[in-house]
């Protein structure tokens, strides 16, 4: 722009028209004449041809309606449950414990014991001789995989083998006979 | 239709499902059977013990076929798995099972199981085993009201025969 300035600052002013003449020279020259500006991109990077839009349209059909109508929308009491009507709920028969009325005597040992079950007591009573018996077994067979091919009778203190015990592998156990073992 | 909701209810159906897969259960089966055979009788979770029952009594039918047939030793071979009780079965469970028409094994429920599971608990055992007797079956006495009616009615009887 032409500046008018006053007559002491004449040589200040040639200065500064020579100084921007040179710079339009340097740094503009694509300006000044019509050679290509040397500077060329400064970062070069890949990228597809078009840049894809984001697709509003599926997103927004998709997900719920925004924040405050899904809260409108989600179920939600609306007065408080009375004790009444929470008792009600509560001691329905349905969600009381049953009763059960299959429960006996055991006619042995007069222990309790369901119908359709075996006495607990007796049963570890039988277990327990049941496994003296196999430590037996054990002792007599001396080793894994060593299965007889004959029959076993197990027989107490001071008992003999009866003739219907001929062919049979015979068990001693070294105490008095159980009443509720009965030798057949 | 609803093919796939069918898929996923399981009304009335009877096989179950014990394991990790059908082989699995296999498996599982057959080392119950092997240690029934070995002793005699066991303690197992009532549902493998019943699934079990079928299995064991079917391999005793076959047992009594006897030790010559073929399809009978093979069935043993796969069954039990320790090679000394094939000899058990065909020589002591056969001839001890052969007056029996069927139902070899008793299956009866024991009190759950004492563990965190609670698990319904059955002992398995072959009928004739040399150990003591889970049950006693018990008679009646005479002085219950039905026998002592049928009691009176066989003397009515033989008074009116005897006249």
């Amino acid at each position: 722009a032409l500046v008018v300035v006053s007559c002491p600052l004449l040589r200040l002013h040639g200065l500064l028209q020579r100084c921007w003449g040179r710079l339009e020279r340097c740094f503009l020259p694509g300006v000044s004449g019509g050679q290509s500006p040397p500077w060329g991109p400064a970062l070069a990077v890949q990228a597809p041809a078009f840049l894809p839009q984001p697709v509003n349209d599926a997103s927004e059909s998709s997900e719920a309606p925004s924040l405050l109508d899904s809260v409108l929308w989600m179920a939600a009491p609306k007065k408080r449950r009375t004790i009444e009507v929470n008792r009600c709920r509560r001691r329905n028969p349905n969600k009381l414990i049953k009763v059960k009325r299959n429960i006996d005597v055991c006619p042995e040992c007069g222990n309790l014991k369901q119908k359709h079950v075996l006495c607990g007591y007796c049963y570890t009573k039988v277990k327990a001789e049941t496994r003296l018996i196999r430590m037996e077994i054990h002792k007599k067979e001396g080793g894994p995989f060593n299965a007889p091919t004959v029959e076993t009778v197990i027989l107490y203190d001071g008992e003999k083998p009866t003739e219907k015990d001929q062919g049979k592998r015979i068990i001693e156990r070294a105490r008095k006979r159980p009443s509720w073992f009965v030798q057949n | 239709m609803r093919l796939s909701v069918v898929a996923a209810i399981s009304h009335g159906r009877v096989h179950r499902r014990l394991g990790l897969g059908p082989r699995s259960r296999l498996d599982l089966l057959r080392n119950l059977v092997t240690a029934l055979v070995r002793h005699e009788r066991i303690e197992a979770p009532w549902a493998r013990a019943d699934e079990m029952r079928g299995y064991a009594e079917r391999l005793i039918e076959y047992a009594k076929l006897g030790d010559t047939n073929e399809r009978a030793m093979r069935m043993a071979s796969f069954w039990l798995t320790e090679k000394d009780l094939i000899h058990k079965l065909f020589k002591v469970l056969a001839p001890r099972f052969q007056p029996h028409p069927g139902s070899y094994t008793r299956l009866l429920q024991i009190p759950n199981r004492d563990g965190l599971d609670r698990a319904k608990m059955a002992v398995i055992e072959l009928k004739g085993n040399p150990f003591p007797p889970l049950i006693h079956p018990r008679r009646d006495t005479e002085k219950t009201l039905l026998n002592q009616l049928l009691k009176g009615y066989r003397e009515d009887v033989q008074q009116a025969t005897a006249l």
